[in-house]
């Protein structure tokens, strides 16, 4: 992959956006919370998903250190790998009694303790992406932003298989599908400022329906007034950055995702999630590749021939001709994962580039599918957050180590202090 | 399927003659649930299956009622077929009859279905040809006999005969037809018998005015409107699943105590480090009998033969019936005592149901935005229950998977959000699962806007002069008074409840500021309805928390539960008065409500989204047979490829939209003698090479076509088990996947979902062709595979309801063996009980046993009603549900009318102070 600097007027890769990059250092400056001791530009997180785990013996580092050599699977961050913290032996305690797919992707960003189960069995409370959002996003136009690039239309699976950012149990972040989708919401202002005028009318609704309501579905109604209050929140400082999204000039994406090819879909919703960031519409994004078993075969273009199995490959993999397969689909989302972190490192931000001031990490909620099991979680941050993250080294933690330790370790990294998160034991101390 | 392949040949001849010489030996309509044979046991005995399409509950009122189509409405049996007449002229009713053939002395023999007693006048219309014989046609309930000589030198019709005055009791009438001899002009068939016809059979009531034809109701001696106070004298049989054992007597505590000594305890004991299940009394005292999870499992193991393990020593049938029965009555006992129902939580609608319900609160001429989940689409308008008639032909598309089906936007500017996905093993409707995030706001505020600003709303909306247009000029005050009623009656509508003084004042108020800002009456009344169609009181199904002792839910909320259900969609002005004045707690108003609303089109909603997701059917949306392997899957048509699944997966929805038109009994989900076909997908069933010889281009049509309603004398097509659609979406792309289809038969037919896999799962190959070069079937190599017990145990379960269907290939189609020549072994049990060899049998163990099959319906149908997952508690229900089921032999309404009426439905949860049951 050539390193390739975003032009003033770039166009996202195939998707047809075409969007004229102005400096957006002014904005920075202006962020009127930032102290002046703290770096201008602000601190971003950005959590990339794959699905299904990896195959461990291409993925895992003989060394530690700034000169271990890189695995088979690790190969396309080679020229970045100074940017890149690659983390061994997180563990994530997988909990009896729903599914292990369903619990991989719904459970790896939780603040929940494996203990602490859900009505519905997970051990499911507000993802770190939220909790972090809950602070950062008071600053800017949309808290959060979650994507996806499940690509199919059959509904297979439920929403357990195809999320990993929720708000809480049963309230699920639902993740956009569809870049058209994502980008009308990013940068169709009027769009959100018509919305406004009901807002109070439906508020009110909300307030007369509640005191008839049991415990149960009151707290189910305050889904929707707490979306209220973010669309409305949302609504103001859309309007407030009405000129710098005008600025951006940006035309809808013409093709169709249904017409991309996988690794295109990738890049594009990557691209999308890369200029909210920029352009801090978010500092928090989730992206998910692809979503958990979904048993459907898929098209990887220009990689395979035939329609790719990816979740019973996992568990046929000790098989060696189904084992390189999967090692190249792995190859082939680090790949992408690659392709962002160096669109994000064209990116100036006065002397730095936007992954200078993020964190991008790529994870998965199974270290390998084929016996779904925790241990050993895939895992790899891209980008120093601010100068908060060691970068350019691999570090192997002992073994049980929870991954949680990493989830409040970048929580405080983005300015959220918490005392413990889940069944976490203390930070990582190559993040502070 | 070549006619030339194996049949099960011997089954299907016994079979032919159990029905000749005694289907009236088991009246299909008694009320009581076919005893299984003389012990109790589940034996096969094959004259303990009832015809099930004899159940009809709508006649056709199509000015034919009384007409029963020899090849339509005749059981096809033995040697009866049907035979098209259009080559013979127009003149055949239905352009088709029933045909017979065989030896003198044969007599065909069936019968036919009389819904009421009374007087009637039979007329038979009867084909004549040169090889058919003279008969002695007989009807033996009404001592009738008369001699037909069928000769001509022509095919014609016959002079109609017609029996006057007959007495009929309701029920089957049986009529044969014994061949008797020939004219001496007559040439044989076949060189040795001769043939008979039977066009139709028709009925006119002679004791009533004709012009209203009589509304069969198979199911008049059981009471239409059960009541709810009736529980106790329900729990009289105690499980129908168990109860079709003969009458056993409860075991006392000694006696239970003996048998968990004599077969349980060994393994289930305190010290016992396999298992956490324990049957010794503990010396906490809290006993096994006091956990009704643990009773409800050692039940359904027990039943089941699961338990006590193979091996083991084994309670002989009469034990295990009795130890069966009282463990059932030792959980109801404690169900009855214990409210422990999960309540229904409030939730949003689904995007399906917004759709629907946005369309019939603003008299919309269809859908507002594009619905790849709304399959079917009508290009003619056939779903009209209230003809009693499934038509003989429907014109169809599929917009699930014709691409080319979904309409790209219906109002210019209204985008869908995002679809709702099944829970696992269940439905999109969960409280739990339904959230509302930020972006769905975002999409609910833009969806009220973009919906009624768009171009094409006008013309699209039949309340544009009720509601949007100006009134008459008039002083303020009498304005506002028109602004405030019409406001009041669309938020009554849209809330499905009484709308109080404050927020008729909000909105109005809220019509004012939008009327001066715009100067238009049309807009200002425009935005109101955007701000409706988002507020959470139109899309939250909400229910107030019940305060009264009773529980009882009021007007209102009965309503919107019931068009929910029925319709996925908001109540009409019609259910919404009597929720309004109360009259709908009345069970009976109630209940005739539910059937004026299963007449009408809007619950076309039970096929579309109903039955779309109880049968699974957006798998086969991602299934990719090979395309090497089964190239005439695949069509292309320019730069697109489509696949045969989209002509497939109409068969089943088309066969549940006709059960439903016409009432019919829901064990033709498993057993049908017709079915909806395209001529494509008829020639994807019989024909050596579909298609004949068509390139990859244009091998198939991908647009609406015609399903026309075929007669199937093969009893290994019919019913959804077997359809193409299953057994394609349930195989991987190189061969057929056994535990797919297993599990796919234990979680939609039987409703037995097998526990998830463990985490180590041994590969196995993916493609058949590889397997079997190693001289294994597949069966073979799976039980390989299967080494460790852990495996074996659950396997066991799952297996033989796969296995049972592997002669339908990856792409459905038939095969007597594989390619390899190795053959088939599609043997098994079910339950540990009950044997079968072929798929065949194993349908008729299904029908003989149709327990098994109503009650996961039931359940599913249920679940689906309440927008829940079903628990424990919720067993009494079901078995309500499921012995009035049985009652009516499967009759679909009757499911849909004791879920209404049960206490489920119409009652809350107490939840307080009660723990929760899983």
């Amino acid at each position: 992959m050539r390193k390739h600097k975003l032009a003033r007027r770039s166009v996202l890769r195939g998707s047809g956006v075409a969007i004229a990059l102005p400096l957006l250092e002014a904005m920075h400056r202006s962020t009127p919370t930032e102290a002046a001791t703290q770096p201008v530009a602000p601190r971003r997180v950005a959590f990339f998903y794959i699905p299904n785990g990896v195959v461990q013996t291409a993925w895992n580092l003989a060394e530690v250190g700034k000169d271990y050599k890189l695995s088979p699977t690790l190969k396309p961050i080679e020229s970045v790998r100074e940017h890149m913290l690659v983390v061994s032996n997180l563990d994530r305690i997988k909990v009896a009694g729903t599914d292990g797919h369903a619990q991989a992707s719904t459970c790896w960003l939780s603040s929940a303790a494996p203990d602490e189960l859900s009505p519905a069995g997970y051990p499911l409370k507000r993802t770190i992406d939220q909790i972090i959002a809950d602070k950062t996003g008071l600053e800017t136009s949309f808290r959060s932003l979650e994507l996806s690039c499940n690509p199919y239309e059959d509904n297979r699976e439920s929403i357990y298989f195809d999320n990993i950012s929720w708000f809480g149990h049963g309230h699920v972040a639902r993740s956009l599908r569809d870049p058209a989708d994502v980008f009308n919401r990013l940068f169709r202002v009027e769009e959100h400022v018509n919305s406004s005028s009901v807002l109070d009318l439906v508020m009110e609704d909300a307030r007369s329906l509640r005191p008839r309501l049991s415990t149960l579905d009151r707290h189910k109604l305050s889904e929707y007034t707490d979306a209220v209050r973010t669309v409305e929140r949302q609504i103001t400082r859309v309007r407030r950055r009405q000129d710098d999204i005008a600025k951006l000039n940006p035309t809808t994406p013409i093709k169709p995702w249904q017409a991309m090819r996988r690794d295109e879909f990738i890049q594009v919703m990557g691209d999308l999630m890369i200029l909210a960031l920029q352009s801090d519409l978010t500092r928090v994004a989730t992206l998910m590749t692809g979503p958990e078993r979904w048993g459907s075969p898929l098209n990887v273009e220009g990689w395979f021939d035939k329609p790719i199995q990816h979740h019973s490959w996992t568990h046929g993999q000790h098989n060696e001709s189904i084992r390189k397969q999967l090692e190249k689909l792995d190859l082939f989302h680090l790949e992408q994962f690659a392709s962002l972190v160096k669109k994000m490192q064209a990116i100036k931000e006065g002397d730095d580039t936007l992954l200078d001031n993020t964190a991008f990490l790529l994870g998965s909620g199974l270290s390998s599918g084929e016996h779904h099991v925790c241990n050993n979680l895939p895992t790899v941050i891209a980008g120093r957050c601010g100068g908060a993250i060691q970068t350019g080294q691999h570090v192997r933690y002992s073994e049980g180590t929870p991954i949680a330790n990493l989830w409040q370790s970048l929580a405080q990294a983005m300015g959220v202090e918490q005392k413990s998160l889940g069944d976490s034991t203390g930070l990582i101390n190559e993040i502070s | 399927m070549t006619a030339n392949l194996n049949r099960p040949p011997i089954l299907i001849c016994l079979l032919a003659l159990i029905f000749a010489l005694g289907l009236d030996l088991q009246p299909p309509l008694a009320n009581e649930p076919a005893p299984a044979g003389e012990q109790g046991q589940r034996k096969q005995t094959l004259s303990t299956i009832i015809d099930y399409h004899q159940v009809r509950g709508r006649q056709s009122q199509r000015g034919e009622s009384g007409k029963r189509e020899g090849e339509l409405d005749f059981s096809l049996l033995g040697k009866s077929r049907m035979q098209g007449m259009t080559a013979f002229g127009p003149q055949w009713s239905n352009n088709a009859h029933l045909l017979w053939d065989g030896v003198v002395g044969d007599s065909m023999k069936s019968s036919f279905q009389v819904d009421s007693p009374g007087l009637y006048d039979v007329s038979i219309q009867l084909t004549l040809a040169g090889d058919y014989g003279i008969f002695l046609m007989t009807l033996p309930q009404s001592s009738i006999s008369r001699e037909i000589d069928l000769y001509s030198n022509r095919v014609e019709l016959a002079p109609i005969v017609v029996l006057k005055d007959l007495k009929l009791a309701a029920g089957p009438q049986t009529i044969e037809f014994a061949l008797i001899g020939a004219n001496t002009k007559a040439r044989k068939f076949q060189n040795r018998g001769y043939l008979m016809g039977l066009d139709y059979l028709q009925l006119t009531r002679k004791d009533r005015n004709s012009s209203k034809p009589a509304i069969a109701d198979p199911i008049q001696e059981t009471p239409n409107t059960p009541s709810p106070t009736s529980q106790d004298q329900e729990d009289k049989p105690d499980d129908p699943n168990t109860n079709a054992a003969a009458p056993h007597q409860k075991l006392n505590l000694q006696q239970i105590s003996r048998f968990t000594n004599t077969f349980c305890i060994d393994c289930h004991n305190t010290t016992s480090e396999e298992t956490e299940i324990n049957f010794e009394i503990p010396s906490d005292g809290k006993s096994w009998q006091l956990d009704p999870t643990l009773l409800r499992q050692a039940r359904d193991e027990l039943a089941d033969h699961q338990m006590p393990p193979d091996g083991s020593e084994q309670p002989t049938i009469d034990q295990r019936n009795a130890m069966v029965k009282t463990l059932s009555s030792m959980l109801s006992d404690y169900l009855r005592t214990h409210q422990v129902a999960s309540p229904t939580a409030m939730r949003r609608m689904t995007r399906y149901e917004y759709n629907n319900a946005v369309r019939d609160l603003l008299h919309l001429r269809g859908d507002i935005f594009p619905l790849p989940e709304k399959t079917l689409r009508a290009f003619t308008p056939y779903f009209e229950p209230a003809t009693g008639h499934s038509p003989r032909a429907i014109l169809v598309g599929n917009r699930t998977l014709g691409k080319n089906q979904v309409e790209r936007q219906i109002l210019t500017g209204v985008n869908p959000f995002a679809i709702d996905l099944q829970a696992e093993g269940g439905f999109n409707n969960r409280g739990d699962e339904l959230g509302v995030s930020p972006i769905l706001l975002e999409s609910l505020l833009r969806l009220g806007r973009s919906i009624v600003h768009s171009p094409e709303f006008d013309g699209y909306c039949g309340l544009t002069a009720s509601l949007f247009s100006s009134p008459e000029p008039q002083n303020q005050k009498r304005t506002h008074n028109v602004e405030k009623e019409r406001i009041a009656k669309l938020l009554e509508r849209a809330f499905r409840t009484a709308i109080d003084d404050p927020t008729i004042k909000r909105y109005h108020a809220y019509f004012r500021s939008r009327f001066e800002e715009t100067n238009s009456f049309r807009t200002a009344m425009k935005d109101v309805v955007a701000a409706i169609l988002a507020s959470p009181r139109f899309v939250y199904i909400a229910e107030a928390s019940n305060t009264s002792d009773s529980k009882l839910l009021s007007g209102y909320e009965i309503a919107t539960r019931l068009s929910i259900f029925l319709w996925s969609s908001i109540p009409d002005e019609e259910l919404l008065t009597a929720a309004r004045n109360g009259t709908l707690l009345d069970p009976e108003v109630l209940d005739r409500q539910t059937q004026r609303m299963l007449v009408d089109p809007k619950c076309h909603a039970l096929t579309q989204n109903f039955a779309r997701q109880w049968l699974r059917l957006d798998q086969l949306v991602t299934a990719v047979p090979d395309f090497d392997r089964f190239p005439r899957y695949y069509s292309r048509i320019g730069c697109e490829q489509w696949k045969f699944g989209l002509q497939m997966m109409i068969e089943p929805l088309l066969l549940f939209d006709s059960i439903m038109m016409e009432d019919r009994s829901i064990m033709l989900l498993i057993d049908s003698n017709y079915s909806y076909r395209s001529d494509e997908l008829q020639s994807w069933y019989t024909d050596e090479l579909p298609f004949g010889d068509h390139e990859n281009r244009n091998r198939f049509n991908t647009n609406q076509q015609r399903y026309t309603k075929r007669k199937l004398t093969d009893r290994r097509e019919g019913g959804v088990i077997t359809s193409a659609a299953t057994m394609t979406m349930t195989s991987s792309p190189l061969r057929t996947s056994p535990i797919t289809r297993g599990a796919w038969v234990a979680t939609v037919i039987l409703n037995r979902p097998p526990p998830p896999p463990p985490d180590t799962v041994p590969p196995i190959e993916t493609d058949d062709r590889e397997i079997e070069s190693s001289g294994l079937t597949l069966r073979q190599r799976l039980l390989q595979h299967q080494e460790s017990t852990q495996c074996a145990t659950c396997h066991a379960q799952i297996d033989p309801l796969g296995f049972v269907l592997e002669n339908y290939d990856a792409v459905g189609r038939w095969r007597s063996s594989y390619t390899s020549g190795l053959e088939i072994d599609s043997s098994g049990e079910l339950f540990g009980e009950l044997k079968f060899k072929n798929i065949v049998e194993f349908k008729n163990a299904l029908l003989q046993h149709p327990e098994f099959f109503m009650r996961a319906f039931s359940e599913h149908m249920l679940s689906y009603a309440l927008g829940r997952e079903l628990t424990l508690a919720d067993e009494p229900t079901v078995n309500t549900i499921l012995q009035r089921t049985l009652k009516s032999h499967g009759q679909f309404t009757t499911v849909i009318r004791e879920i209404v009426q049960s206490q489920a439905f119409r009652y809350q949860v107490d939840d307080s102070g009660s723990q929760e049951i899983r």
